[in-house]
């Protein structure tokens, strides 16, 4: 009843006051912090749930707990109240982020493009039979993306314009991946940019595959990273100090142990064993490629999708 | 005058009191009010309400008001046949309780991006209200009234027209109201998936971009429509029920 | 028993749409499938705890926001100028869609328990609330006036008037709002994060794993029958003399 009577009087008068929540984690009398991190339940962030298990974590006196929220619009909310102390997410929200002021900052690295044309997790790809041969081809075209103004449509437009086409014409709309393969099948659109496991499914049913964008974008593209609030990084650096370097031993650990990736894929999401067998899996490097987060930064702003302003790059760096 | 006092009073204390709760906010998602009002004029300008909200009125409208003609019709027929209830309550039921965010995605599959699958979602959320207090009313309905018309020989279509549907319309009302609101909620969902442009899909594009001000702009314009069509349903409702009310005003001797 | 029969035909529609060709069983696997991929679900704990998850959600939610709307309704109902001085505010708040809360649920509660009651919570009041508010409404001006010659008190008139009078479309508020407060627990769930059957329906959709995603749809759906019998059986043993159930009695 209390906690009604809170939210309800805090959605009536919508009260600035809610957003003091703690920002610390709990330290438990043994020096143990235990850390909630907001992260999506996808391949992208299996180095976590492998550190966890290798124990990279409770080495250094850090309890990780992951929570899996969909498409992560809870994530950024989450760790500027402190409900959660770190986060992952896509480098160009978080530039977004950084425009407007929200206060956080990158702590590691999160996952990053193989920069492997034709091998890598994200790609542009069409129905088999479509007339689209090449990325210039899809200009004036319908083009799927998961988040309109966001990573995708950015590095798309990038690889239309490498290809030598115009990317102005480029319709883009918003389908969530795992409605692609049916998007594309049913011609609801042209193209779809699609990321691991909808890429392995489309290519699967003979869909074919027309541009690496993150390739195309930048080199080594670190496409996402873990963040933290300016506050905790203020005030407990040294936590923030023992999960960078957990997580960058997972990172390693992942990068060079790509059957215990796939082994562990299969414990916190349902993609089957052969599709997890089959999907091309990410890089984890351990530092963020600082060049290629400025080209996202100038492609977007190139895009207008941060509404006039430009991002510095250098204060969201850890 | 009274009136006016009655409708504003409330809103003009909680504004206040959140204008000045708020004035010294320093959190990021809590924004002073004073800013949130700033940004509404900048945000909410003409080429914006044409562009973005009036798509989203016309989708609301018309899955508003093919769910009213699916619930008000289905209703009548379960309610008048108790068999057919028994027989397809359950399947009702069963597809009245799957959230319908869960089921976009499976929409999408078989009735595209576009404007339709939209007006889907909104009829399959906002059909149960309608449906189940019609099934209600209809089953309320006096069963002398009932007797009474069959003595008198009125059957069939005319018998739902003249006895059936006006003793049940107050509750059919009910169910609209709901339905109304529901909708407008629904319109917001539908546009969070596969959208380039509606009220839901701004106001989550303000959200993902950090464009908190704005963001909750677009919440306060969602009550106001809210509200604004509320009050509409209402007129239309008194006029409709006019009979019924004044039948209630008339025994309360006003 | 013709109730199954309609589930019946319902899931042979769906083993025979898939088989027939008509919709590719990549977007609607046929019954069978679903079904199997059920069964290897229910032997798990991880499903029984995502299912203990929701159902607490729903049960506290629901209790919260019953108590609340009836509590509330009354209150503002039976006294005309509350009555006045609210409906704006009321109408205001009540179309503000739960989903739009969620940034805030999120900064208050994480994804915990409480974000996942907040919605339910702010969107099953509102059920309950409206209903309770038309009962009120609905009272006989005539049995008012009869019991205030009879001198009632305030307190008696609620309960003997107002009450019974408005018992019957709290009744169809309570149901209501047993099932949008599990249309919002797993919605919830499923966009927020918190633990839960949304949670998983959620995993299942992002891994492509779409017979999984629709026995969690079909176990979802399963609740919300359930919650709705027990509702009206309910409602049929304490609402036994209303017209609404007299009439069926017989038969």
């Amino acid at each position: 009843m209390r906690r009604f009577v809170t939210g309800i009087a805090v959605a009536a008068l919508l009260l600035s006051t809610a957003a003091c929540g703690s920002s610390g984690g709990e330290t438990e009398s043994d020096g143990i912090d235990k850390v909630k991190v907001g992260v999506i339940p996808i391949i992208d962030v299996a180095p976590i749930y492998l550190g966890q298990q290798k124990g990279f974590f409770s080495n250094r006196k850090i309890e990780v707990s992951m929570e899996a929220g969909q498409g992560g619009a809870a994530i950024v909310p989450g760790v500027v109240s402190g409900q959660f102390q770190f986060g992952f997410s896509n480098m160009t929200s978080l530039l977004i982020a950084q425009t407007k002021n929200v206060p956080i900052k990158t702590v590691a690295a999160g996952v990053a493009s193989t920069g492997e044309q034709g091998k890598d997790f994200g790609g542009v790809v069409v129905k088999a039979d479509s007339p689209i041969k090449t990325a210039a081809d899809l200009a004036g075209k319908k083009v799927a993306v998961n988040t309109l103004k966001n990573i995708g449509d950015t590095t798309v437009r990038e690889s239309v314009r490498k290809a030598g086409g115009d990317p102005k014409g480029i319709q883009f709309v918003e389908m969530p991946f795992p409605n692609m393969p049916a998007g594309l099948q049913e011609g609801q659109v042209d193209a779809a940019w699609a990321v691991e496991p909808q890429l392995t499914q489309i290519k699967a049913a003979g869909g074919r595959l027309v541009a690496s964008n993150f390739v195309d974008a930048a080199p080594g593209l670190t496409v996402a990273a873990y963040f933290t609030s300016t506050k905790l990084a203020g005030e407990n650096a040294d936590l923030v100090k023992r999960f960078t370097e957990a997580i960058n031993e997972s990172l390693a650990y992942a990068d060079s142990h790509p059957d215990e990736v796939r082994a562990i894929i299969g414990s916190y999401t349902k993609i089957d064993e052969k599709t997890r067998a089959d999907v091309t899996l990410p890089k984890w490097p351990t530092e963020i490629n600082q060049a290629s987060v400025e080209t996202l930064a100038k492609l977007g702003t190139g895009d207008g999708i941060f509404d006039g302003a430009t991002p510095d790059v250098a204060k969201l760096m850890p | 005058m009274r009136k006016v006092a009655y409708v504003l009073g409330l809103p003009v204390v909680l504004f206040a009191a959140w204008y000045l709760i708020s004035a010294g906010s320093e959190s990021f998602y809590a924004p002073p009010l004073r800013d949130i009002l700033a940004s509404f004029g900048r945000t909410w300008t003409l080429d914006r309400l044409q562009a973005d909200v009036l798509p989203s009125l016309l989708r609301l409208t018309a899955g508003f008001l093919l769910a009213a003609v699916i619930g008000v019709a289905l209703g009548v027929a379960i309610g008048l046949g108790p068999r057919l209830r028994a027989t397809v309550e359950p399947v009702l039921e069963f597809f009245r309780a799957i959230p319908p965010p869960v089921l976009v995605p499976v929409i999408m599959l078989f009735a595209g991006i576009g404007n339709g699958m939209k007006i889907i979602v909104i009829v399959f959320g906002c059909v149960w209200p309608v449906l189940l207090n019609t099934v209600e009313g209809v089953r309320a309905v006096d069963s002398v009234q009932l007797d009474t018309a069959r003595a008198y020989g009125i059957n069939g279509f005319d018998r739902i027209r003249r006895v059936v549907l006006p003793s049940a319309s107050p509750q059919i009302a009910a169910g609209l109201r709901q339905a109304l609101s529901i909708a407008i909620i629904l319109m917001v969902i539908s546009e969070m998936f596969a959208a380039s442009n509606g009220l839901g899909f701004t106001i989550v594009q303000f959200q993902r971009s950090f464009a908190i001000p704005e963001m909750w702009s677009g919440i306060i314009l969602l009550g106001l429509l809210g509200f604004g069509l509320s009050l509409l349903f209402r007129l239309a409702e008194g006029r409709a029920l006019r009979w019924y009310h004044g039948l209630r005003a008339a025994s309360k001797g006003r | 028993m013709r109730g199954l029969l309609g589930l019946a035909g319902l899931l042979v529609i769906v083993e025979a749409l898939p088989r027939s060709g008509l919709v590719d069983d990549g977007y609607l696997p046929p019954t069978s499938r679903i079904v199997a991929a059920l069964g290897d679900e229910v032997v798990t704990a991880e499903f029984w705890q995502a299912v203990a998850d929701t159902l607490t959600a729903w049960v506290i939610g629901l209790a919260v926001a019953v108590a609340a709307g009836v509590v509330v309704g009354v209150a503002i109902g039976a006294v005309p100028v509350l009555r006045a001085a609210t409906s704006s505010t009321i109408e205001f708040l009540r179309p503000i869609p739960s989903v739009a809360l969620i940034p805030l649920a999120v900064l208050l509660y994480g994804t915990d328990l409480g974000s996942t009651l907040l919605l339910v919570v702010y969107a099953a009041f509102w059920q309950v609330l409206v209903q309770v508010l038309y009962g009120v409404a609905d009272v006989d001006p005539i049995a008012d006036e009869t019991a205030r010659s009879f001198r009632f008190g305030a307190w008696a008139r609620i309960r003997h008037v107002l009450w019974p009078t408005a018992l019957p479309y709290v009744f169809t508020g309570v149901r209501l709002a047993a099932s949008v407060a599990l249309v919002l627990a797993v919605t919830a769930e499923l966009v927020i994060g918190a633990p839960g059957l949304g949670k998983m329906i959620a995993v299942a959709q992002t891994s492509g794993a779409v017979p999984d995603m629709y026995a969690l749809i079909a176990v979802t759906g399963l609740l919300g029958v359930a919650i709705n019998l027990a509702a009206r059986a309910f409602e049929r043993r304490t609402l036994a003399w209303h017209q609404s159930v007299r009439g069926e009695v017989p038969a």
